[in-house]
């Protein structure tokens, strides 16, 4: 498990970028990245290194951020692993806020984002399944 | 509890008989005046009657009105009553076009003012040992040399500090231990927003108890919101600058409506479109007559403000009739394809949905030929759990909540807090392109 922030946008040409140049130049490296938008506004997720100064530092340049805590399972790259993971928390009746993927090295591995409410129990299931999480630590140095 | 207890319980015979004697000296002295000695003079129905005694208070009403484009016409000198050597200041509206309105002020005037003001003061509860920080404009706008000079008649150290510089109010309410503050709405609210960023409760680390707030139309939920941010009384202020500034009306510990000081101005509501009188308790426009003005009294004006009387009595014990929170200005409605809005229905709405910041900005443009409402709203931090979801539910929740409210539905739209322009004097919230547009965009 570990911490993934929340940032509301106003969906507008140079709004992401002020983001990244904040995270840059507080030396704050992203792992992960994905944007949902309604149209006129969204909501970035972002996973970083050290989302505890990362919040600080936007907040500080009046962001309005919050603080969400994700899953990551580990999956195999290949045809139907996607599917498999998503089916065990479907049978279990536990429903996915926002999930996106990261190929860590092509071929090989993938890194699932589940932002879920039920987390703990989402966990549960899945290390009884055999699936493997990654602790915060490795997390945020991916 | 009183600051001058034989006029402000005075019973409503014996009140209205003092009007009277004054309204008379009034019109008389009015009739010294280039703009009043032609009107006068020329009005067939007074004219016959050269001394024009009205032996009623209800004859008032066959008198023309007064109203805001006569005094620009008049400008300079044309309501002055006195010689310009009688004259020691002169106080002027925020006028964008034309000629602004000119307010002149005998030393009379001047020391009646600061009587009334400390009047107010002094009914919600200051007394010598408060320190008052007066964050209202100082200069040509009466809010803040208004309020000075009533603080000080009143015997309070006065701070006049004026407003903006928030970081340096913050210091001053903390350091010198301020009591009391005269502020605007908005700007409250802004300040608040300094607090927060300075690490400071304005509950624990300020030793202030009252606040006055005016010179904007704002909603009940606004002063309760001050309230609650700040843990203090916030009192309700209503004067304009025509009849000398603050301190026509103020409300009393009661918190229930405004008494008009009506030893000092005769208010009447009247119908904004016919002129006439409306019974008590119906909504309309504020007339006021002057009773003791010497440099430039005024004879039934217009205020543009929309507010009505209070039926019944107060329990502080005053005699003087109550009006209501102004819920508007007769000239600041919103025609939206043909259904009437006024600006604080949208405040009062958003203010009652506590995901939804302080700020929030109007615009109506032109799509299609048909008028556009938008709504801009700051989403409140506190309760942002980091979803889309929640966002959109939001953006539905006061859609239908405006929709119940006007019978428009709006567009809302959530910006980033802060990201709303917010100015140090009155805050603009309504933007009408409608005139600078073309048929669509």
């Amino acid at each position: 498990m570990g911490v993934q922030l929340s940032v509301f946008l106003e969906n507008k040409p140079g709004k992401l970028e002020a983001i990244t140049k904040i995270l840059f130049r507080a030396g704050i490296n992203i792992r992960g990245i994905s944007m949902a938008s309604e149209g006129e506004f969204g909501v970035l997720k972002v996973l970083v290194n050290d989302p505890g100064k990362a919040h600080e530092v936007l907040k500080q340049q009046h962001f309005t951020v919050s603080e969400r805590n994700v899953v990551v399972a580990i999956v195999d790259d290949r045809p139907g692993e996607l599917h498999d993971l998503l089916l065990t928390l479907s049978s279990h009746k536990i429903n996915i806020e926002d999930c996106y993927g990261i190929v860590l090295e092509e071929g090989d591995k993938a890194a699932i984002v589940l932002d879920i409410e039920a987390y703990p129990q989402a966990e549960k299931v899945l290390i009884e399944k055999g699936t493997r999480l990654l602790s915060d630590r490795e997390l945020y140095s991916l | 509890m009183y600051w001058e207890k034989d006029v402000e319980t005075m019973d409503r015979c014996a009140l209205a008989v003092l009007q009277l004697g004054r309204l008379n000296q009034s019109l008389s002295r009015a009739r010294r005046s280039a703009f009043y000695g032609k009107r006068f003079a020329a009005d067939a129905g007074t004219s016959a009657d050269s001394s024009m005694e009205l032996s009623g208070l209800e004859q008032l009403t066959r008198l023309p009105f007064t109203t805001k484009d006569d005094l620009r016409n008049a400008f300079p000198y044309g309501f002055l009553t006195v010689d310009l050597q009688e004259v020691i200041r002169l106080h002027s509206s925020s006028g964008t076009t034309g000629n602004p309105t000119v307010v002149f002020h005998t030393a009379g005037d001047i020391d009646q003012w600061g009587n009334l003001i400390a009047r107010c003061m002094y009914t919600t509860g200051v007394r010598k040992q408060d320190v008052f920080q007066n964050m209202m404009g100082y200069g040509l706008f009466t809010g803040g040399l208004g309020f000075h000079y009533g603080a000080e008649k009143l015997g309070v150290m006065t701070i006049p500090i004026g407003p903006g510089n928030s970081k340096r109010q913050i210091w001053f309410l903390k350091h010198l231990k301020a009591t009391v503050i005269h502020i605007l709405p908005s700007y409250a609210l802004r300040l608040y927003s300094f607090f927060e960023e300075l690490g400071l409760d304005p509950k624990k680390d300020l030793h202030l108890r009252i606040a006055f707030i005016g010179a904007e139309p704002h909603s009940e939920e606004i002063r309760r919101k001050i309230e609650d941010l700040y843990g203090i009384k916030v009192y309700n202020s209503y004067g304009l600058s025509e009849m000398c500034g603050p301190g026509v009306a103020f409300e009393c510990e009661c918190q229930a409506g405004l008494h008009v000081w009506e030893d000092h101005f005769y208010p009447e509501i009247v119908d904004p479109h016919t002129g006439k009188v409306l019974p008590e308790g119906e909504r309309g426009e504020l007339v006021l007559t002057t009773l003791t003005r010497e440099a430039m009294p005024l004879i039934r004006y217009r205020t543009r403000d929309l507010t009505r009387f209070l039926p019944g009595k107060c329990p502080c014990g005053r005699t003087h009739r109550r009006i209501d929170r102004i819920t508007g200005r007769s000239d600041d409605m919103l025609i939206v394809n043909g259904v009437n809005i006024f600006p604080i229905q949208i405040e009062k709405t958003l203010m009652a949905i506590p995901e939804i910041g302080h700020n929030y900005l109007i615009e109506i443009h032109k799509e299609n030929f048909m008028d556009k409402l938008s709504v801009k709203v700051e989403i409140n931090e506190e309760v942002f759990h980091g979803t889309l979801a929640e966002l959109e539910k939001l953006q539905g929740k006061a859609v239908a909540a405006l929709r119940a409210e006007l019978g428009v539905t709006p567009n809302v739209k959530l910006v980033e807090p802060s990201s709303l322009p917010v100015s140090e004097g009155k805050a603009q919230r309504v933007y009408d392109y409608r005139g600078s547009e073309e048929g669509g965009r």
